[in-house]
């Protein structure tokens, strides 16, 4: 091979990023160093935001291979875990080891705010269908109301994987911004008087209900079910890891090690999804309008139905832990205390927000079972319009036999 | 664009009515659980006595008067049966 440095510099020269770079490089450029900025400087979700912004710069330097597209690249790799729907149910085995069921386990009825909240999943499903998304892809949208992060990009991924990334940077940029969403919401729905409802002590919980109450979960909901079982079945498995004490090693590791590698390896192939191509579309504008008003109906859901429970316990329940129910752990138990503390400073809300708050994980995980249910599992029928088609027989069975 | 709209609402009151339903299992469940096998506080570890316990022996109605005070405090802080709460000179 004749080698001659004019020759050389000149394929050096050629081979650079500079020479494929677009316009669109250019602008996802940008926004992966906004990313980077808000997760540094402004502390929004940093151990997510960080690496999805730096997947995303890396994905988007021509030539690189570094997008999920590019077969044999490190992020396709990486991305192999969501398409096969690995790393979703894995972040979740170390969440249910993070996670202490004993606030909800102590006070069930709480459990219900979980599910309320889940309205915040199916306006937005119906706003998606308005903007002209179809079935699949308003409800891989909608999920971003269940404010999971793991859960949105599980049903992204089954659903309608080309609207991956906008979902799972919706998600978690309105996860770090609970704090400023929520207050304004949980104020406008709430009296001073029902702010200021202090709640009684919660009752200790044998450690054997702790123990089984993994088990029974699995088994009830995961029967009902049977799409939720990837994802909630981890998340019982870390907390039996958690709560059953004979699994030491294992519990450690999955609320340490094991979450926090699989949350790089997750949010780096995340990141490398956020192409110029995927991401630079009327779609993603649309997509972020709809996570706002997720998460907004999502919180008002929460809340008017703990004014329901005001109202029938003759003012036991403070409404103001209802907004937990959007899961978004702990985040969202924290603005419970802060809104209810601004009332009453000696309003210690925390623990009662925490058992909707992980309620709130279970019942976006069960609206999640649902869509697969619907719309991804082969059983109930791959066709959405097959299982609406179904889901109309029922009601029609419902209301008569019309 | 109807058509789709309205199978979105059926979807939604569909879904939403699954996912009350599976959690109303859920809490009668819990609540069941609960019930069959209630919290029972551990065992208090035994005290070993010391010269400083006997000492206290002597003056032990002064020491039930304030651990009836400490009692009384606590289960009207939480809201618990007096018989609940085992406190103990130290």
């Amino acid at each position: 091979m004749d080698i001659s440095f004019g020759s050389a510099a000149l394929h050096i020269a050629q081979s650079t990023g500079f020479t494929a770079l677009t316009s669109g490089h250019v602008i996802m450029l940008l926004i992966s160093c906004v990313l980077v900025y808000l997760a540094i400087w402004k502390q929004f979700e940093p151990l997510l935001l960080l690496p999805i912004g730096f997947g995303c710069l890396m994905a988007n330097l021509p030539l690189s291979l570094m997008s999920n597209v590019d077969e044999g690249g490190l992020l396709n790799f990486f991305y192999q875990g969501v398409t096969h729907e690995i790393l979703p149910p894995l972040v979740f085995l170390g969440v249910g080891a993070l996670t202490d069921f004993g606030p909800l386990l102590a006070n069930p009825s709480t459990l219900l705010l979980g599910a309320a909240a889940q309205v915040g999943v199916y306006t937005t499903l119906i706003g998606a269908v308005a903007l002209g998304f179809d079935m699949k892809e308003a409800s891989a949208i909608g999920i971003i109301g269940g404010a999971d992060g793991p859960t949105s990009i599980f049903i992204a991924s089954k659903l309608a994987p080309h609207l991956l990334a906008p979902i799972a940077v919706a998600a978690y940029s309105y996860m770090s911004l609970v704090p400023l969403i929520q207050p304004p919401i949980m104020r406008f729905f709430t009296t001073p008087t029902e702010r200021k409802v202090r709640m009684e002590q919660l009752q200790p919980i044998s450690q054997t209900v702790k123990i089984i109450f993994p088990v029974l979960v699995t088994i009830v909901c995961c029967l009902m079910l049977p799409g939720v079982t990837p994802l909630l079945g981890m998340l019982m498995l870390g907390n039996l890891f958690r709560e059953s004490g004979v699994t030491k090693r294992l519990h450690e590791t999955a609320e340490t090690h094991l979450i926090n590698i699989v949350t790089i390896l997750l949010a780096l192939a995340v990141g490398s999804s956020m192409t110029a191509e995927s991401f630079l579309k009327l779609e993603t504008i649309k997509i972020i309008v709809l996570g706002l008003l997720a998460f907004s109906m999502a919180t008002a859901g929460g809340v008017l139905f703990g004014k329901l429970m005001y109202k029938m316990t003759g003012g036991k329940v403070n409404p103001l832990i209802g907004s937990a129910g959007v899961s978004a752990v702990p985040m969202a138990a924290r603005v419970s205390q802060k809104v209810g503390a601004e009332e009453d400073k000696q309003n210690f809300l925390l623990m009662h927000a925490m058992g909707p708050n992980v309620a709130g994980v279970i019942g976006s995980a069960v609206a999640a079972g649902v869509f697969v249910s619907l719309f991804g599992d082969p059983v109930a029928g791959a066709d959405p319009h097959a299982a609406v088609e179904s889901l109309h027989q029922i009601a029609s069975v419902i209301g008569g036999g019309k | 664009m109807n058509g789709l709209l309205g199978d979105a609402v059926t979807v939604s009151i569909i879904s939403m009515s699954v996912i009350f339903l599976v959690l109303s299992v859920l809490i009668i469940t819990i609540k069941v659980l609960v019930r069959l096998m209630p919290y029972e506080a551990p065992p208090p570890k035994p005290v070993k006595k010391t010269a400083a316990s006997q000492t206290a022996a002597a003056t032990s109605s002064e020491a039930d008067e304030h651990i009836a005070a400490i009692t009384g405090a606590m289960t009207a802080h939480l809201g618990q049966n007096p018989g609940h709460l085992d406190i103990k000179p130290l």
